[in-house]
């Protein structure tokens, strides 16, 4: 393992809220360049609330968070809401779990694109048009005019899942929150977006926080995972770490909860390499 | 196929209230005195009223002016109540309460003795055109604290959806995304209050008349002409007096199928 | 007028509707429709003004002197006469009624009528049949204000129950009905000696809505509506003919005047208008009266030209002549005052375009569509009105207190024929005097001739001469123009075939001011259907 002179993200973070204090106790994690951190927790353990933490938006469940987010080298914590704004989006992304639910039902998906370019982006129509047919073809979806003019409805789960992805990367973040992106999606759906992060990972150097309740689609993909359980961090470690010598009780229990592992121990992990310039 | 005959019926009657001034056998304020009360004849297609003025003359008037003007009027409820209710359901907080608590305050209101007190600040001699148009404006202004909560409560349940989640994580904020994301989704809302606003309006209208206020004697709209209804005794001995109900509701009905189609399919 | 076989009929009852609840069943504290209704049959009076013919004719009086100085009059009381419960009546009787009726605490709006100055009423009791009554100064038209004062008993135990009237009052139940039963006791009797009344008795429904009266009617539920409108009447004509009766002209006038309030907030150039008397004619000539009441009143109404109507018989002056209807006429009265038709649009003289607002009731549909014909008479003279239909409360406010208006249009009823109910209306300073209430002296020449006028007829007792002051009145009003009176409306009624006797009139109350004398037919094919 080879220590980046300075992670992308490091974060030391408590969240609470009104009505359920310590959501997060005193969270602290690192991802590196390039990298992909897994963050694995039961629902209710904190995972989203940490996603939100890192976008700043916990506001809209009107949590209040201590600590510090160290996101290449400033405290997003101590950002205002207009600079934080500037940040979400283009440089930091997030997909949620639901496409259906998170993709607006009422517009159709290149208005929805456009309106994600425009909120960063000023300039032609025809950069506009331009940086969304190569945000859909980097996410292997058809660009034609016919496609973009479909609504959420019109689209498979897969495909929608794919439209939020495109959007989430429409202006190359370094950084790429994702929660829950694969728990709605069937089983091959679900190992085809894998695949998609791994690349997007591989072209643009992006690091991805992927969280997940679901230990396996984790090791496939991250090279470092971490263990939420009850608000804290129980264990961090490589993935083949964590899979070989879980050291929490709870990560053992987590582990051997899993279906057997299939002969030879390999795990389907993407090969990856970690980003060290 | 219905959606076509009601555009159909839409357009059949806009040009013929627009074209009034050609079609109508009459002027709209017109008294044939020698023949007041009549029954249809080749002369009155649909008879005159208790002053002898032709009402197939007046109904057409009478429709180019309510036709214009009650949707505009729903319009502008409708934008005020999206605006007002809309924007405090999906703010929260303070602006939700210190709105709602204005809408309730506004539906609460003594309205006949606020419309008594602005009648009595209005000249009494108006143009017949601003008394009309400010008669609009006002049922507009007037109109839009009923579904402005009906509004907010949508907007509220918008507020901390996923939707609005992802399109935050977006960077979109702000009026952008109360308009492109909010909007979007409380049209079949905002569809649904227009279309209720409507006929009300019109009735509302023919009621200001009441304060000395409304459409302005002697021109006609749809709601002055349905308050004459009041006056007849016997519709089964004239049942032709009830066309301007019958045009009121092929009218609204048309409207109603022309447009529901129009919305985004869900 | 009555044939011997309804003279025969007994366990007669009349029906019709009051509407709205009676307030009061003392006669002197009456101020409502329906108390006044039970009052008028119910209470017996000194003298009584024939509603027919208009005279007043002794009651319980068998004969009245009025005194020179028009303060006292003295009444010779018939003899032998008692209440409904026996209680017998006397002259006790008439000072006891005096006696309340004028006292300060009661409030009684009929003793109001006689109060003229301030000071003691005295009544004095010469004999068992001779009273007297004097007041602290002269009270005009005193011997006719008695046709309102039911006398009370001065002894009986059932108090105003006890009554000297055709009927009594034998069951009440609020909000449903008022039943009235003969009166033994009652002192009439018809030209063969029978004793009046000839019906048993009189139930009156409480019912406000006059389309369920009518419904009613129609079945044969109620004998009578006292009062229709044209438009029920043309209804009823329709499809029961004969059962309606057009009585005429009533008293009541529908009339438009022009604001001449000189602290009005109105251009000085429309006071001008307003106040010139030229204008005011010339917008009378331009009305087509002969529509307003073919059109808006279906022919029940007539064309108005003065204050008094042609139904007043006795005070109304025949003499008076209108003004010319038409255009040209209007136009060329206009002309003198320097206005001028150009292109279809009336200018003053300084250029002004000449138009106004007529504000007048809303829900009112009569006036409504009156006003809707004068707008388009107007027009032809190139007049622009504008139509303002207001709630009563504020078109009074605009009437009486801001003056914030141009022109109005509303009606007056008249309850009463003397001139001197009619002192709150002329006199320039009355509260009622409308173009221009409350003046502090007369501001023109005409205003202060006839204050000196109603003043003049009001402290005479001559009739003769009292006349010649209010023709005057009535003169110098058409002259002046200060209300454009637009028509009389007829006094409708409408009776059922199976009441005899009725002789509908224009004085209130219209079909039933006959009462004792009505019957009933039971076999009469529209009852109880």
């Amino acid at each position: 393992m080879i220590a980046a002179p300075e992670p992308l993200l490091s974060l030391r973070l408590s969240v609470d809220y009104p009505q359920k204090a310590r959501v997060l106790r005193d969270v602290r994690l690192e991802i590196g360049q390039g990298e992909i951190v897994g963050l694995v927790g039961q629902s209710g353990s904190g995972k989203s609330t940490l996603a939100l933490a890192i976008l700043g938006l916990l506001e809209m469940k009107d949590g209040k968070a201590q600590g510090a987010i160290r996101f290449r080298g400033t405290d997003l914590l101590r950002l205002s809401e207009r600079e934080m704004r500037t940040l979400r989006g283009s440089a930091i992304g997030l997909v949620l779990q639901s496409p259906l639910s998170s993709l607006n039902p009422a517009l159709k998906i290149r208005t929805q694109l456009k309106e994600a370019w425009k909120a960063h982006r000023k300039g032609t129509r025809d950069e506009c048009a331009g940086a969304i047919r190569n945000a859909l073809a980097s996410v292997s979806l058809p660009v034609e005019d016919e496609f973009q003019k479909r609504y959420p409805s019109q689209l498979s789960v897969g495909q929608a899942q794919r439209v939020l992805i495109a959007m989430a990367v429409l202006h190359r973040p370094a950084l790429l929150v994702t929660d829950e992106a694969t728990s709605a999606l069937d089983v091959i759906t679900q190992s085809e977006i894998l695949a998609l992060f791994a690349r997007l990972k591989e072209e643009s150097g992006m690091s991805i926080l992927y969280i997940s309740h679901d230990l396996p689609s984790v090791a496939g993909i991250s090279h470092r995972t971490a263990i939420l359980h009850e608000g804290e961090i129980v264990e961090c470690a490589p993935t083949d770490q964590i899979f070989k010598r879980p050291s929490h009780p709870y990560t053992q229990r987590l582990i051997a909860s899993l279906p057997e592992v299939p002969a030879g121990g390999t795990l389907p992990i993407v090969k990856t390499t970690a980003a060290t310039r | 196929m219905p959606r076509k005959l009601a555009c159909l019926v839409l357009a059949l009657v806009t040009a013929a209230s627009l074209a009034a001034s050609w079609l109508a056998p009459a002027g709209y304020a017109t008294q044939f005195r020698e023949a007041p009360n009549a029954p249809p004849s080749r002369r009155h297609l649909l008879g005159t009223d208790q002053v002898g003025r032709d009402l197939f003359s007046r109904t057409l008037y009478g429709t180019r002016i309510s036709l214009l003007l009650a949707p505009a009027a729903a319009l502008v409820a409708t934008t005020l109540a999206a605006g007002i209710g809309g924007v405090a359901g999906f703010l929260g907080g303070v602006p939700e309460r210190v709105a709602m608590s204005l809408t309730n305050l506004f539906l609460s209101l003594p309205w006949l003795f606020l419309l008594i007190t602005i009648r009595a600040l209005l000249p009494l001699n108006a143009s017949p055109l601003a008394s009309v148009l400010a008669t609009f404006l006002m049922l507009g202004l007037l109109g839009w604290a009923a579904s402005a909560r009906v509004l907010c409560a949508g907007a509220r349940a918008l507020r901390t959806s996923e939707l609005l989640l992802q399109a935050r994580a977006l960077g979109l904020h702000g009026p952008r995304l109360f308009a492109v994301h909010v909007i979007s989704n409380l049209k079949p809302v905002l569809y649904a209050q227009f279309w209720i606003s409507i006929p009300t309006f019109i009735l509302s209208e023919a009621n200001l008349g009441i304060l000395g206020l409304g459409v302005p004697e002697p021109m006609p709209s749809w709601g002055t002409l349905l308050k004459e209804l009041e006056g007849v005794t016997s519709l089964t001995e004239q049942p032709w007096k009830l066309a301007p109900l019958l045009v009121l509701i092929v009218v609204v009905t048309s409207f109603q199928l022309a447009l529901s189609r129009q919305e985004v399919p869900l | 007028m009555l044939s011997s076989s309804a003279l025969a009929e007994s366990g007669s009852e009349l029906r019709f509707c009051l509407h709205s609840e009676p307030k009061t069943f003392n006669p002197l504290l009456v101020a409502d429709d329906a108390a006044e209704t039970i009052r008028y049959l119910t209470g017996g009076v000194l003298v009584r003004v024939n509603r027919q013919t208009q005279e007043l004719e002794p009651e319980l009086a068998l004969s009245w002197k009025v005194s020179k100085d028009g303060r006292e009059v003295t009444f010779k009381l018939r003899k032998g006469l008692s209440f409904s419960d026996g209680t017998p009546f006397s002259a006790d009787d008439v000072a006891y009624t005096m006696r309340l009726l004028m006292d300060p605490e009661l409030h009684s709006p009929t003793g109001d009528a006689f109060r003229s100055g301030s000071g003691a009423v005295r009544s004095e009791v010469f004999a068992p049949d001779r009273v007297s009554i004097t007041f602290p100064a002269t009270v005009a038209g005193l011997d006719r204000l008695f046709d309102q004062v039911a006398i009370l008993s001065a002894h009986s135990p059932k108090k105003e129950m006890a009554v000297l009237g055709p009927f009594m009052i034998a069951d009440y139940k609020p909000g449903s009905t008022v039943l009235l039963k003969r009166n033994p006791n009652y002192w009439k009797t018809d030209s063969h000696g029978r004793r009046l009344p000839y019906l048993d008795s009189i139930r009156l429904d409480i019912q406000p809505n006059r389309d369920i009266e009518l419904v009613r009617f129609k079945r044969g539920e109620l004998d009578l509506i006292n009062s229709l409108d044209s438009e029920y009447f043309d209804r009823v004509d329709a499809t029961s003919p004969g059962l309606v009766h057009d009585a005429g002209p009533s008293l009541d006038s529908e009339q438009m005047w022009f604001n001449q309030v000189a602290a009005a907030p109105l251009p000085p150039y429309e006071r001008e208008w307003f106040r010139s008397t030229n204008f005011r004619r010339a917008i009378s000539q331009a009305i087509n009266r002969e529509d307003l009441s073919r059109i808006v009143f279906n022919g029940h109404a007539r064309p108005a030209l003065g204050p008094v109507s042609p139904a007043n018989k006795f005070w109304y002056n025949s003499r008076m002549k209108a003004d010319a209807f038409g255009r040209d006429a209007s136009l060329a009265r206009l002309a003198v005052e320097g206005f001028r038709l150009q292109d279809g649009i009336l200018r003053d003289e300084s250029g002004h375009r000449v138009e106004f607002s007529i504000i007048t009731n809303s829900g009112n549909k009569y006036r409504e569509r009156m006003a809707i014909l004068i707008q388009h008479d107007l027009e032809e003279i190139g007049i622009k009105v504008n139509i303002v239909t207001l709630d009563f409360p504020s078109l009074i406010e605009r009437i009486t207190h801001s003056f914030n208006y141009e022109a109005a249009l509303l009606g007056f009823t008249n309850v009463d024929l003397d001139p001197n109910t009619q002192m709150n209306v002329w006199l320039s300073s009355a509260e009622n005097h409308q173009w221009n209430p409350r003046e502090k002296s007369p501001e023109t020449s005409w205003e202060a001739e006839i204050d000196k006028l109603m003043r003049a007829q009001a402290s005479s007792r001559d009739p003769g001469k009292r006349k010649e002051s209010f023709d005057r009145v009535q003169e110098i009003v058409v002259e002046q123009m200060p209300f454009i009176y637009l028509v009389n409306r007829d006094s409708l009624s409408a009776i059922s075939a199976s009441l005899q006797g009725t002789v509908p009139v224009i004085l209130r109350p219209q079909t039933y001011w006959n009462a004792d004398r009505l019957t009933v037919s039971a076999e009469a094919g529209t009852r109880g259907r």
